[in-house]
């Protein structure tokens, strides 16, 4: 059984950064079973990770619906899909990476989604970690391609506005069939103190604040540059403070 | 040949029944018509005599009796000029044979010493052990029952050589076989043999010495006899019911080792008698016919190390291999393993290496069982991280097997893989692709056991449509390369194959009772054309779930004559229906949704009903939840057509066929269509225009309404109304 780390958020605040950043923290801890899901069809996780990206899952489906002739005779659905899936991931010595791609096109999707939250709950079971960075609207956990959620991440800008957002993703999940165990709010971007209506604003969600994340000039730069940001020193301001906060987010799981 | 053998048989009894008939006098005169005869500690009095002709022999004058039956028996020995023998005569030889053998045997038991060491093992030097008693014949007549010992071999004579000798003692238990061996050539027996071997002998090591004589081949037979009366529950006296019970269970047969006199030709008419075929390392002559026996009654000549597999397809014995003999653990938990390019020692195939998988069928003497080669490198020859072609060639043989079967065995594939711990296996065809752990590989997994696995799970799982399996594991690129093609080419004509099925194309139907448990009327009749309506039978997988099953839920329904050429009705199809639906049914029309339809158990994918204000008919599958065009839902729909209800107008079928030709075609087909929901209608666009272009008519789904232009009937009607569809030029359905 593998453990879910879930990031979400609005489109801006830095989850990508954030949830590139956790995978680089595992792997610093030795952990080196971890499945990368991107599931943003806005931002390229890969880029952050400066890997590759696979053919994404989006994709696959797309060709599936399309062009069901040539899905060799005798063979299923599920058995193609799944084939095309192992194919289309991306493999690197610290993780592995799999790309959900664009959301979906007109028509009904029932039968593959049916099919893709079978194989990807079975891709999952392989790794110690899965990382899955949503977009805001969590299509994918609305779609329950994700069953399970052991930490769901919410990050948030450190303005009233977006707490609201993230209260309302917070919420929406609630609606859902998903299971999480733990859920916490993760302020980015704060500078200094947050503000007193902010704190309020949290208070009133029933959010509870993992950490907020100062801005880091270094990985801002280094974003600008285009460079990985997975490859950022470990003594940069934003790693450190990741280093604090996961410790803290796992300090009662056994074994991190 | 034959006659030959039945000659020589017919003269082995007329030999043993004198030889009875002479120590029987010898033994009324020494002890008398009243001194007992009995094999000890057993209930079922000298068996084959019970058990055959019911007699409940317990004093040497009751042997009489069996030997006036022994005399009655024999037929005349056949004169040179004779031609046309002789397996009746034979057989009444060989059980003329049995009676002797039993009287000579049982009078051996007067004999003071004992001339046989009545325990489990030899001990001692005493090496023949005579009769089993009840106690060895309860414990291992069950092993006969549950499976554990398919069956024996009676081994007569010896050996060319001891190493010969213990080889096919040793190949016997490796399949769980039971060895009784009796009868010596020249003196010396086989037993004899692995004695001086120093082979542990005896009921535990399932290596049985009953006696040096060749009547005490008898104690095979009776054991069988006792097998059929105490767990076959045959009445004694009911000779039908014990020779059919160790023909249908008990997978014996008789190994001739050296030359074979008259009396051991005798014996081997007895065991025919049995459904026990005789096979020989001497030319002996062969009676192939079946007719007894499942298959051959006696062969000869075999080389030695080929005789217990040829003895072994001859009875027609299938050997279950319980666990799969490879270094790592296999199960179905292990299923959906992925192994991560870390922990990988090998890639094999995939996106940028050659391979394929293929199973075809051979004659059987072209298939050597079990036997497994590696063309190319195996795994301790290529380095960590290599990544290299991979093809597996599996040729199987059988006397049941059919070409129709290879996919499906070559599909099974995948799935037995995966079983493995540290095997990922993806894909099929030429697209395989797999990979193998460091750890399976540190556990020494060796290519070859990509056959074992292959070998012992076809056998388990499908033992019942083929005999023997060899594989090819190839590694080495050419040859993958050389043969790659030629399987593309089987591929595809399998594919137009399966494309040009039709229903004129077969004689046979297959039923599907499946469902009988919770909608005992219903009847699912499953055609190439019309597949069942669960989506999950086609009409290849209930003839290869029959074979595999024959007793099983699904059964081959001839067609018979035909009754109508437009509705698809015929007189086999009929009475079949009429009989298993409990007499409800009384036709059944294969093509019609108006007239006599197919009924549903509740498993349907998809329900058709008429929409009789549009003249045609909606199609809604199971998980559209929405109200339908009908007024009805799916749920309600379903009770309307479930349960074995012949219900004009409602059909449940699978969503494959929506695409077939036979589709409603009674009423025109596909033309008839005038609403389905969206997401049908989507997955199902291009098979409905392909079908549509065939009566001329383009773009047909776009004709068809759905959710978005039409939820009533009216609205469908005005819907189809707007885009001219064809149905409304069509004759009314009703």
């Amino acid at each position: 059984m593998s453990t879910t780390i879930a990031i979400s958020g609005k489109g801006g605040v830095g989850k990508s950064t954030i949830a590139a950043l956790i995978i680089r923290w595992l792997n610093d801890r030795g952990h080196r079973s971890v499945l990368a899901v991107d599931a943003d069809a806005n931002v390229n996780l890969n880029e952050l990770l400066g890997v590759n990206a696979g053919q994404a899952i989006g994709n696959i489906r797309e060709e599936m619906k399309e062009k069901v002739g040539d899905i060799p005779h005798g063979m299923t659905k599920q058995q193609f899909l799944q084939y095309k899936i192992h194919q289309g991931l991306v493999e690197t010595p610290n993780f592995d990476l799999v790309t959900m791609g664009r959301p979906e096109g007109p028509g009904c999707y029932c039968y593959a989604n049916n099919l893709l939250r079978d194989i990807l709950k079975a891709l999952s079971d392989n790794y110690e970690y899965v990382v899955i960075d949503n977009e805001a609207g969590m299509e994918h956990l609305s779609r329950r391609t994700a069953q399970h959620i052991d930490y769901l991440l919410i990050i948030s800008d450190p303005t009233v506005r977006g707490v609201q957002t993230a209260g309302k993703i917070s919420r929406l999940l609630q609606e859902l069939d998903t299971r999480v165990g733990q859920k916490r709010l993760i302020v980015n971007q704060a500078n200094g103190e947050l503000k007193p209506s902010v704190d309020a604003q949290i208070t009133k969600e029933g959010l509870q604040l993992l950490t907020a994340l100062e801005e880091d000039e270094e990985v801002r730069s280094n974003d600008a540059d285009g460079n990985p940001t997975y490859h950022i020193p470990a003594t940069s301001a934003l790693y450190k403070s990741i280093d604090v906060m996961m410790t803290k987010l796992f300090a009662n799981l056994v074994g991190a | 040949m034959s006659k030959l053998i039945a000659t020589r048989a017919i003269r082995g009894a007329h030999k043993l029944v004198a030889r009875a008939e002479k120590a029987l006098t010898e033994a009324l005169e020494k002890k008398g018509p009243d001194a007992r005869v009995e094999f000890p500690n057993t209930g079922y009095y000298l068996p084959i005599s019970h058990g055959i002709l019911g007699l409940n022999i317990e004093t040497v004058g009751g042997l009489r009796d069996l030997l006036l039956e022994a005399q009655r028996l024999l037929p005349p020995i056949p004169v040179e000029k004779l031609w046309v023998p002789y397996l009746g005569h034979t057989l009444d030889a060989g059980m003329a044979t049995l009676f002797a053998d039993e009287i000579i045997e049982a009078i051996k038991y007067t004999e003071d010493p004992l001339p046989y060491f009545p325990q489990p093992n030899p001990e001692n030097g005493k090496l023949w052990l005579g009769a089993a008693n009840d106690i060895i014949m309860r414990e291992r007549g069950i092993e006969f029952v549950d499976g554990t010992a398919p069956g024996f071999a009676a081994i007569v004579g010896n050996c060319p050589t001891n190493e010969i000798a213990v080889q096919i003692a040793r190949e016997l238990q490796e399949k769980n076989l039971y060895v009784f061996m009796s009868a010596s050539t020249d003196g010396f027996s086989m037993a004899e043999q692995l004695q001086e071997e120093g082979v542990q002998l005896g009921w535990d090591t399932r290596l049985v010495p009953f006696g040096d004589d060749v009547a005490a081949t008898v104690h095979a037979l009776g054991f069988a006899t006792r097998a059929a009366l105490s767990f076959g529950g045959a009445k004694p006296g009911d000779y039908q019911r014990v020779l059919q019970y160790n023909k249908s269970r008990i997978f014996a047969f008789v190994l001739a080792f050296g030359p074979v006199d008259d009396e051991k030709h005798a014996q081997a008419a007895g065991a025919i008698n049995f459904g026990f075929p005789t096979i020989a390392d001497t030319d002996i002559g062969q009676i192939l016919p079946s007719g007894i026996c499942t298959y051959e009654h006696v062969v000869s000549p075999v080389e030695h190390d080929k005789i217990v597999s040829k003895a072994i397809e001859v009875r027609g014995l299938k050997i279950a291999i319980s666990k799969v003999p490879i270094p790592v653990p296999f199960g179905p938990a292990f299923q959906g393993e992925r192994v991560r390019k870390e922990e990988m020692y090998v890639e094999l195939a995939g996106t940028s290496n050659p391979g394929f998988e293929f199973t075809t069928s051979r004659e059987l003497h072209e298939v050597e069982d079990g036997k497994i080669t590696v063309v190319g490198p195996d795994i301790d020859d290529v380095q960590e991280g290599a990544s290299i072609p991979l093809a597996f060639w599996v040729e199987v043989a059988g006397r049941k097997m059919q070409r129709d079967f290879e996919p499906i065995l070559e599909r099974q594939i995948h799935d037995f893989m995966n079983c493995a711990h540290g095997i990922f296996h993806m894909g099929q065809r030429d697209i395989n692709w797999v990979r193998i752990s460091k750890e399976a590989k540190q556990a020494g997994f060796k290519f070859s056991h990509f056959g074992s696995v292959i070998h012992a799970k076809y056998h388990s799982e499908y033992g019942t449509i083929f005999d023997k399996v060899q594989v090819t594991i190839i590694t080495d690129r050419e040859e993958v390369l050389k043969r790659i093609e030629g399987v593309r080419e089987v591929y595809r004509e399998r594919d137009e194959r399966m494309a040009g099925l039709t229903d004129e194309s077969v004689e046979t139907y297959y039923s599907c009772l499946l469902c009988q448990s919770f909608a005992p009327n219903h009847v699912c009749i499953i055609t190439p054309e019309r597949s069942g309506l669960c989506g999950a039978y086609n009409w290849l997988d209930g003839k290869a779930a029959h074979e595999i099953k024959p007793a099983g839920a699904n059964q081959p329904v001839p067609k018979g004559r035909l009754i109508d050429t437009v509705k698809g009705q015929w007189v086999g199809v009929n009475e079949y229906v009429f009989k298993n639906s409990h007499k409800t049914l009384e036709a059944f029309n294969c093509y019609s949704i108006m007239d006599f339809p197919m009924t549903s158990c509740g498993c349907f994918e998809c329900i058709s009903c008429v929409l009789p204000m549009c003249n045609g008919i909606m199609t809604v599958y199971r998980e559209y939840l929405d109200m339908t065009p009908s007024g009805m839902k799916f749920s309600t729909l379903a009770g309307t057509v479930g349960g074995g209800l012949q219900t004009p107008g409602f059909i449940g079928h699978s969503k494959q066929y929506v695409g077939s030709r036979k589709f409603v075609s009674a009423e025109g087909g596909i033309r008839r269509l005038v609403w389905m929901h969206k997401s049908l209608k989507e997955e199902l666009a291009e098979v409905i225009n392909a079908r549509a272009a065939e009566h001329g008519i383009e773009n047909f789904v776009d004709m068809i309404a759905d959710e978005t232009v039409a939820n009533t009937e009216e609205e469908v009607l005005a819907y189809i109304s707007s885009v001219n569809h064809p149905v409304l030029s069509m004759p009314a359905l009703f």
